[in-house]
Parts: structure tokens; C-alpha cells; sequence
């Protein structure tokens, strides 16, 4: 519903969008050719919203593609060969695409049409993400603009802005965005749409985009003192960098800068504490306007500078001041320190208004109002709901398996056992009741770690990956570890999905149930395994016979786990069965219920399998028929054949 | 008629005297409230509100918990409050209001809107009817509890639960019926729009 009326919206309009959403709007009013992305909270939305809408606009192309660097390499040639580009990417898949990015940074396309514009979307306090991680310092590295917007109107505004800079100076500009910009919602008013076009004819002269030395360091030269002295200029005269309240004064006399989401939390703790004061508001945060920054500072005693995460505005403001012989002080999180004293900030977490106004009633002795401390002070016996999985998923079923294999393989073979864990909803196995993770780190990394303690230890080591971040970034791993017979296990938990972020697909995915399947070829996992010529076996719960499905998969571990022990070479499992919120999409599954008169409360179901539809209540099973998917894993394992199948008829 | 005049009033001087109006919307991922501040904030602004509104959730489809913001006035403000600050507080799953009542005002003048929807905890530690009065108690003088649970069972559906809670919320809010249910039509999906206008119909009935 909301997909249309980004495209139907008619100019002066407002909508209630999420920021993502008016970020795609925003591109669709630059004439946007081609967007590609791969999924990551809290950028997700825009590549979701692109697929859907991409055959009524227009564009010549929009994927979902394996991984990061793929990504930002297809949109980088399309920006060479003349197109208006866009990438999308959480932050620390700019990690996985920052390779390639350093010859895309550099590299000026010679066609008139040429932008590209690069969206990523940080994590503050993590919610979603293995690593707390600023982006901001890639700007330094990549010496490029970048604009961060701290609402979603501002978000549909600079991602125009973003484009023409890219377009006028032939760099790629970053859209930088928090948690709570992508996903807050807010008015925002159309502009108008603007038709691609991309020319028949175009120039893709190797001396601007072959990254070799023999053309690279002049045109590293032109970027830095061409385009980057450029967009300074550009930065010193826009309007993206405001000074807000200039006419503002206080007793104090503080003055503040800010950018991005913090901006809106300044406001609000000034508000609370009716201090009032200017702000210098930056919106365009690479280069950052200088002279701008030197007339602002010099107004004042003292300035406080307020951003989340890391020091970054904070450390160019005190070079600033220092190169221009500023007097004032600086406020902040003082980043030279590495101390939580001289720190008004934290570097950690994600910002709040809160926070800013206990920073400023520290900066000003201000009495407030309303002593806020009573309330932080609020803290109350609460309900503790820790994250689970979905009942029915699949991944429970892995883990009741694997935990029972684990059992017996340990008091068999006398080895220990460690696990290496990667990104995806199997990430939750890591913990209680099954603690399946020694070692994690991020996308695809499970199955090298297994192979570093495998080549210094005799212990039993294996890697947990599930298919989506198997493609994007575990493939060179595996080849890595069959090619050096490194005695690991291996086990590809193939749901068929990116289940984690919303079930978006991935070169496995079977695809033709959906709107653009028949544009998609699968790959398939076994044969492109069997290639490599790896140890390999797959089982397949949706062929499975009737009944012991749990008991055939605890088996298969335990065999292949003493095969890598004893053959001390590399062995891989798939375990194929596809994500239930995917599944239950295109099939009604029967409900179970619990016969009371079977049941004998063993709490095997309950205790041992975890699925969060299952309970204990008046001293038996019991199942919760609004959480139940239907999955049956429960009717398998039960040892009283006391669970059976029929239809919902609870609400 | 003249309800709606008086409601709008008293909104008036809400904005006026704090330049937004604050509700914050706590309750369990899957039960819908994305979607609940949608058709609220379209609403508002048909009407020419600026709004804006924010989620916190770290895995929140996996049952977890969710704690959402919804603000409106004459102008944009922060996607989160200050604490302290909240004028009305919904659970929409009623130990979730636990979690929020930092946002509450000190002095107890936000109103507590609480499902009667009690989602059982794995871990056996849900909290007990005194307790749960003593601490609302503790933080406000305006505590609405909504009786969800006898209308869902009457409609057989547990999604609809923000639904009610919305049709309740109305008598507050400088809203009319007709004006949500043009937003309800415009967010869910056809075989739904009936269930969810009789749903709203049941909480603008609630006392």
C-alpha cells in the first residue's frame, strides 16, 4: 500500500513515511537507474521497497545482491557506463564492500548522467548487529562527501542533494543514517519525479576507470584537490549546514554543534531545560565547512559538540580550532582521553535526549524543572522475554538434534567440542538452553574459525552457517578448509531465506512461487557443493518419512563428527528445510494439540525441544494454539504419541 | 458531537502548553504495532499535524519486546522523548508497561492505557495483580484498563487487540472514527478492513 504511493504520490503531497521509504522517493526524484543492495537492519526497507516498485517505474535494474561488494561493485560499473546509481548496506556491510570502494572512490566517469550514491545505515547500542560500529571514519579513508540526514524529510532532500553532488562532481556521496532516522516515520512532502534516462551513447575511457598505477595517483590527485576542494566549497555555502537560534543567547555563553539524529535530541533537552542557545547544524558531514565552523566557534566560550558513537565531529572541530587559534572550548566526549570522566558523552550506545540534557545540566549546573533522576531511577521487576526463535522453526529442531549427538559424541570419543557461530536467526542457538558458540564474529567467519583451533588442537570443531550468509561470504572459507583437509564439520542450515531480515532471497532461494522468480535461476547448494568434491551429506526434512525426523539428523552428526575425528578431513552437512514464516506463506499446516490422557508430563517437548508454543500447565503439556505454526516436530519426539494434528479452531 | 469539540480543546492546550503531544506504545513483536502507528500518524496528518514516530526493537519478531513513540503537535520534534515526558502510555501487552514507565510524568498526569492481555512468561516470573496496581499507582492518577480479552474472544482474533485499544484511545485523541477508518481501509489488507472496523467500533463502545 504504502510501496504505491512513494510512486503515486503527486508533488506537494504529505505522506507518513518511514525514513527508508523517503529515501526511495528521494532517489525516484533524481531519476535513479539502477539500485542494488544486500539486506541489513535498519537499511533493509529501501531494497524492499525498490523490488517491489521497480517494474512500474521504470528502472533498468534493482537486486538483491550475494553480498556488499557485489553490490557496490554492479552499481559502480552502471555509474561508469553513464547511470544514476544507488547502493544500500548496514554498516558493517560497508566493511565487506570498502575493497572496491576505494577504486570506486577515486575513478570520475566521463558521462553527463553519472552519480552514484552509496546508503549506510548504522547500529547505534547494536540492536540488530554483532558490532557497535560508527561508519563515519570510512569518510577520511574513502575521501569522499557525505550528507546525514536527522528525519525522513530531510532523508528524501539529501538523497536529491546526495545525487546532484555526485553528479555534478563525479564522486560518490554517501547517505549516512541511524536506527532512528531509517526507521522513524514522519511527514514528508513530495517533490517531483523525475523519468530516468540513460544515453545510448557513452565514454568508458580506461584513464578514469581501470584503478592501475599507471593512470590511479594523477587521478587520486584530482580527487582530493579537485573534487573534494569542490564539494568543500560546496560544503562552506550549503544549506545542509545551518545554524539554528543564531540570535540565541545564554549566560553560559555555550553554543552547540550537532548533526544527524542527535540534532533533534539538542533540541529537545534545551527545550526541557529553557536554555537557549544556537546550534550549528551539520548536514553535510564530509568535508566539513571549515570557515563555517571556525566564525561559529569564535562566538563562543564554550561549545559543546553532540554526536553518537564515536568522537568523530568532535576530533575535526578541536584540529579546526586549534589550525584557526580558537580560544573556545570544546565540549564532548574529549576523545584523546580514553576516559569516562573528562567524557560528558559515551561513545557506546545509542543517544538520547535524556542523555543530552543531563550532559548540559553538567556543562551549565542548571536545576530542571523536573528531577529526572527519580525517574531514571525507575527500574521495576519486569517480565524478562529473551528473543526465540519462531515456533516451528527449524532451527530448533537442529539444536534439540545437535544438543543430543553433542551428549553422546563427548562421552564417546572423550574429545571436546566447540562451536563457531555466524550471523542469522541460528545466532539465537549461541545461548541457553543450547550455548552452541566459542567463538563468533561476523558475516561468513564461522567456518575459518573452526578451521584456526582444528590445525592446534584435537578437539572436535564445528562451524554453524546457514545458507543466505553462506553465499554472501562463506564460500571462500569452505574452499579454504577442503582444500587443506582441515578436520572441521561443517553445517549449512539451508532455510532458503535471509530468514533474519525478513526472508529476502538469495542465489539459493527457490524463487518461482514469487513475483519475479521466473527472472531468477537457483543454485543449486548440493550439486555446487559435490563440485568442490567435499565429504558431503544432505538431509531434507520435507522428504522426510513419517515420523523420527530429529532422531535421523542427531544420528547424522554424530556419524559425521566421528568421521572428521577419525578421517581427520573436512565434512559438510546440509540440512534442508526452509524457513516456516516463508513456508507458511503458500501452505496451512495443521495445529497440534496435546491428548491429556496420553500425556504423562515427561516435559521432554517442553524442556528439552524449546519450542515457544509448548508449556507446562496444570501438570501436563500444553501447546499455545496462537503461537503454534504447526511444524509437528513435537509429534515426532513425543515417546507417549500424545500430540496430534487438526485444524485452528482457537482464536 | 460535543465530546469531540471538548477533546480537541484539551488537545489544544496540551500542544500549546508543550508543543507535542507524547504517546509511547509498548508491547510483544508480531502483535501489530507498526501498523498501529501508521494509521494514527496518517490520520493526524489528513488533519495537519506534524508527526513523527520511532521503534525500538532488537529482535523483536522472535517474540521480544517492542517499545514504539508516536508524537504530534505544530512541528517535528525528537523520534524519542525525554523521560518524564509521555502523556499517554499504551501496553498493549499488559507487563510491558513495566518497561516504560520512566515516561511517565512526575506529576502523574500521564494516562496509563493497559490491555488486559497477559502473554505468559517462560521464565514464571509474570507479576502479581498487587503488585501490578501498587506500582501504577506509584506513577499516575490516570489508569485506563482496557478490557481487550472478551472482545477477542468474541471475534476469535488476537491481532485485533490494537485495534480496540485504538477505538478506546479515540475519546483522547482530536480524531473521529470516520477519519481511522479512512486510515484503516488505507492499511490493511482487504479480507481485514471489516474485522478491524468492527474491532475499533467495539473500543469506541468500551467504558
Amino acid at each position: 500500500m504504502e510501496d504505491i504511493k512513494i510512486v503515486k504520490g503527486q508533488v506537494g503531497e504529505e505522506l507518513f513515511l518511514l525514513g527508508n521509504a523517503a529515501i526511495v522517493r528521494g532517489a525516484l526524484e533524481s531519476g535513479i537507474n539502477v539500485y542494488t543492495y544486500y539486506p541489513g537492519t535498519p537499511s533493509s526497507e529501501v531494497g524492499e521497497i525498490f523490488t517491489k516498485i521497480f517494474k512500474n517505474v521504470g528502472i533498468n535494474w534493482v537486486e538483491s545482491s550475494i553480498n556488499e561488494k557485489v553490490a557496490l561493485e554492479v552499481a559502480g560499473a552502471a555509474y561508469a557506463r553513464g547511470a544514476k546509481a544507488m547502493v544500500g548496506m548496514k554498516n558493517v556491510g560497508l566493511n565487506v564492500a570498502s575493497d572496491p570502494f576505494f577504486a570506486l572512490a577515486t575513478t570520475r566517469p566521463k558521462n553527463e548522467n553519472s552519480a552514484i550514491v552509496v546508503l549506510v545505515a548504522d547500529d547505534p547500542q547494536q540492536y540488530s548487529s554483532a558490532v557497535e560500529m560508527d561508519s563515519r571514519y570510512y569518510l577520511k579513508l574513502l575521501k569522499i562527501p557525505a550528507l546525514e540526514p536527522s528525519n525522513p524529510q530531510e532523508c528524501l532532500e539529501y538523497t536529491k542533494c546526495a545525487f546532484e553532488i555526485s553528479r555534478e562532481l563525479k564522486i560518490p556521496v554517501i547517505i549516512r543514517l541511524v536506527t532512528m532516522v531509517a526507521h522513524a516515520r514522519s511527514n514528508v512532502k513530495l517533490g517531483k519525479l523525475v523519468p530516468p534516462k540513460l544515453d545510448k551513447t557513452f565514454d568508458l575511457s580506461p584513464e578514469v576507470n581501470v584503478a592501475s598505477r599507471l593512470y590511479f595517483l594523477d587521478l587520486k590527485q584530482d580527487q582530493i584537490y579537485n573534487r573534494m576542494n569542490r564539494a568543500l566549497v560546496k560544503s562552506e555555502n550549503s544549506s545542509l549546514n545551518w545554524i539554528e537560534n543564531e540570535n540565541a543567547t545564554n549566560i553560559f555563553s555555550l553554543g552547540i554543534i550537532t548533526s544527524g539524529v542527535s540534532y533533534n535530541y539538542v533540541i529537545e533537552a534545551l527545550d526541557f531545560l529553557d536554555l537557549k542557545a544556537p546550534i550549528l547544524k551539520l548536514g553535510f558531514i564530509n568535508p566539513l565547512p571549515e570557515k563555517k565552523i571556525v566564525a561559529f566557534l569564535k562566538q563562543f566560550k564554550q561549545v559543546f559538540v553532540v554526536e553518537e558513537n564515536d568522537a568523530y565531529i568532535e576530533t575535526e572541530v578541536l584540529a579546526i580550532a586549534h589550525k584557526n587559534r580558537v580560544q573556545t572550548k570544546i565540549l564532548g566526549k574529549d576523545p584523546f582521553s580514553y576516559s569516562k570522566e573528562g567524557s560528558l558523552l559515551n561513545f557506546v550506545g545509542e543517544l538520547n535526549p535524556t542523555k543530552v540534557a543531563f550532559a548540559l545540566i553538567k556543562i551549565t549546573d542548571l536545576t530542571p524543572k523536573i528531577n529526572l533522576k527519580q525517574n531514571k531511577e525507575k527500574k521495576y521487576e519486569t517480565v524478562r522475554r529473551r528473543p526465540v526463535l519462531c515456533a516451528g522453526c527449524p532451527y530448533a529442531t537442529i539444536g534439540y538434534a545437535l544438543k543430543k549427538a553433542i551428549k553422546k559424541l563427548k562421552s564417546d570419543s572423550g574429545k571436546e567440542i566447540y562451536f563457531y557461530q555466524d550471523i542469522g536467526c541460528y545466532t539465537l542457538l549461541s545461548f541457553a538452553p543450547y550455548s552452541f558458540a566459542n567463538v563468533k564474529y561476523c558475516m561468513g567467519s564461522s567456518i575459518a574459525l573452526a578451521q584456526g583451533v582444528a590445525r592446534t588442537d584435537d578437539s572436535l570443531n564445528i562451524a554453524i552457517i546457514g545458507d543466505g550468509t553462506f553465499f554472501h561470504s562463506g564460500i571462500p572459507a569452505l574452499l579454504n578448509g577442503i582444500y587443506n583437509k582441515t578436520p572441521i564439520l561443517v553445517m549449512i542450515l539451508d532455510n532458503g531465506w535471509i530468514g533474519m531480515t525478513g526472508q529476502q532471497p538469495h542465489p539459493g532461494s527457490d524463487t518461482h512461487h514469487y513475483q519475479d522468480g521466473n527472472f531468477k535461476k537457483k543454485i543449486n547448494l548440493e550439486k555446487f557443493l559435490l563440485g568442490t568434491g567435499a565429504n558431503i551429506s544432505v538431509i531434507k526434512r520435507q522428504e522426510r518419512i513419517k515420523g523420527n525426523y530429529p532422531d535421523r539428523l542427531r544420528d547424522l552428526i554424530y556419524e559425521k563428527s566421528y568421521d572428521v575425528l577419525e578421517k581427520r578431513d573436512l565434512h559438510i552437512i546440509v540440512i534442508e528445510d526452509e524457513c516456516i514464516q516463508k513456508f507458511n506463506q503458500r501452505n496451512t499446516l495443521e495445529v497440534r494439540y496435546i491428548d491429556e490422557r496420553l500425556c504423562n508430563n515427561c516435559g521432554l517437548c517442553y524442556n528439552q525441544f524449546n519450542c515457544p508454543a509448548l508449556n507446562e500447565k496444570n501438570d501436563k503439556a500444553y501447546i499455545n494454539l496462537n503461537d503454534c505454526l504447526g511444524c509437528g516436530i513435537c509429534e515426532e519426539i513425543c515417546p507417549n504419541n500424545a500430540i496430534y494434528g487438526g485444524d485452528n479452531n482457537e482464536f | 458531537m460535543k465530546k469531540y469539540v471538548q477533546t480537541m480543546q484539551y488537545m489544544e492546550e496540551i500542544i500549546t502548553n508543550s508543543n507535542n503531544y507524547t504517546i509511547v506504545i509498548t508491547g510483544l513483536g508480531g502483535q501489530g504495532l507498526i501498523r498501529f502507528l501508521q494509521i494514527i500518524g496518517n490520520s493526524l496528518i489528513q488533519k495537519g499535524y506534524k508527526v513523527i514516530s520511532s521503534e525500538k526493537h532488537g529482535l523483536s519478531q522472535r517474540g521480544g519486546k517492542v517499545t514504539c513513540f508516536l508524537r504530534f503537535g505544530e512541528k517535528i520534534t525528537a523520534p524519542v522523548p525525554i523521560i518524564g515526558s509521555a502523556d499517554m502510555i499504551i501496553a498493549a501487552e499488559k507487563a510491558c508497561i513495566f518497561d516504560v514507565l520512566e515516561f511517565t510524568k512526575r506529576d502523574r498526569s500521564s494516562k496509563l492505557i493497559i490491555a488486559d492481555y497477559e502473554k505468559e512468561s517462560q521464565n514464571n516470573d509474570y507479576p502479581s495483580e498487587e503488585y501490578f496496581i501498587k506500582v501504577l499507582n506509584e506513577n499516575s492518577d490516570h489508569i485506563n484498563f482496557v478490557p481487550v480479552m472478551p472482545i477477542v474472544a468474541q471475534y476469535k482474533n488476537l491481532k485485533i487487540i490494537n485495534t480496540i485499544i485504538l477505538g478506546y484511545i479515540l475519546r483522547f485523541l482530536p480524531l473521529s472514527e470516520e477519519e481511522i477508518k479512512k486510515s484503516i481501509n488505507r492499511y490493511f489488507k482487504k479480507d481485514l478492513i471489516v474485522l478491524n472496523q468492527k474491532a475499533l467500533e467495539e473500543g469506541i463502545k468500551l467504558k
